[in-house]
């Protein structure tokens, strides 16, 4: 038997996908982005009127063209 | 390299002008994957956007609504907006001088701090204040940057989990007491971990819903030029980007409030 301290409980805020990435070098995760973002282009037209930062959340509907 | 590092490069050849900021800066954090868009905290001065759209004029961009890229307005809050295509990517960039929730004196340290990396992002906990939003995704992305925030002020400040909080305070309790004074939530560690859970869950609360009164003030006060920019849309088709930068600054300088109260 192996008796091993009990590994303590914390809080978990993100996926263990995203905690993984601490283990990558920076290069690594750049190129997991990049191939990300890539595939991310499939929903342009889902957010074409959205931000994601700033004082907006959506472009107003009368500023639509 | 990542086009929005790559853009960071431009944006600042020759002097720190831009500070890579949110969904980008928490990927250089190697936090997580997240943002199809850049935004950047950038020098408020006209040499600065002068450049930032030089760089954005060799690479075709235009604007989407927002204010223009003028100190004018990003001194009163604003957002600057713009985008353009490479290949099969769309690239969109976000620009402001005063980001949300960082005083005068943040602001400053986060020059300080930012240009001296590289690429120059802003700091974690300057970073945490900025994506105190009205997103819920937000705060489990505050919950991690705090535990990498290398001060324990800093952490107590912006923990997001009763149990780190509980630890903190145990393990720190004069730095505990300092911390109190700035947020007052660290007093129900006295009470235990669950009463401490509410806490953050009313206190997440109210920063959201303080973010949505600080964002609906812009709406408000953007209202008339919302209502003309499918025309300024139209009039400035195919111009370059300098020669619809000033139609549009000329069109918002009589529609859109340089500040908002």
């Amino acid at each position: 038997m192996n008796p091993q301290a009990p590994t303590p409980v914390r809080d978990e805020f993100l996926s263990e996908e995203d905690l993984d990435l601490r283990n990558l070098t920076i290069e690594e995760v750049m190129a997991y982005w990049d191939l990300w973002f890539r595939q991310a282009q499939i929903t342009n037209d889902a957010d074409q009127w959205r931000y994601s930062h700033g004082v907006f959340e959506e472009v107003p509907d009368g500023a639509r063209t | 390299m990542n086009v929005y590092v790559r853009l960071t490069d431009e944006f600042n050849r020759g002097r720190v002008r831009a500070l890579i900021s949110s969904g980008q800066a928490v990927v250089l954090y190697q936090l997580a994957i997240m943002s199809k868009d850049g935004d950047w905290i950038v020098r408020e001065d006209a040499e600065a956007t002068g450049h930032i759209l030089a760089v954005l004029a060799s690479h075709g961009a235009s604007y989407r609504f927002g204010a223009p890229l003028d100190e004018r307005w990003l001194r009163g809050g604003w957002s600057s907006h713009l985008e353009y295509r490479d290949g099969p990517l769309r690239i969109r960039t976000d620009f402001v001088t005063r980001p949300p929730r960082l005083s005068a004196e943040a602001l400053g340290a986060a020059w300080r701090d930012g240009e001296r990396r590289s690429p120059p992002v802003v700091g974690l906990r300057e970073l945490a204040e900025m994506k105190k939003t009205n997103r819920e995704k937000d705060y489990a992305v505050i919950g991690e940057l705090a535990r990498h925030i290398p001060d324990v002020h800093g952490q107590l400040l912006l923990s997001r989990s009763a149990r780190d909080l509980l630890a903190l305070a145990d393990a720190h309790p004069d730095e505990w007491g300092r911390a109190c004074r700035d947020r007052p939530l660290l007093h129900r560690t006295t009470e235990g971990r669950e009463a401490l859970e509410a806490a953050l869950d009313a206190e997440r609360r109210q920063l959201m819903h303080a973010n949505e009164r600080r964002l609906q003030a812009y709406v408000d006060a953007a209202r008339d030029w919302a209502a003309a920019w499918p025309e300024v849309a139209r009039s400035t088709a195919g111009l370059t980007l300098p020669q619809a930068h000033a139609r549009i600054t000329e069109r918002a300088e009589r529609l859109l409030p340089f500040a908002v109260s």
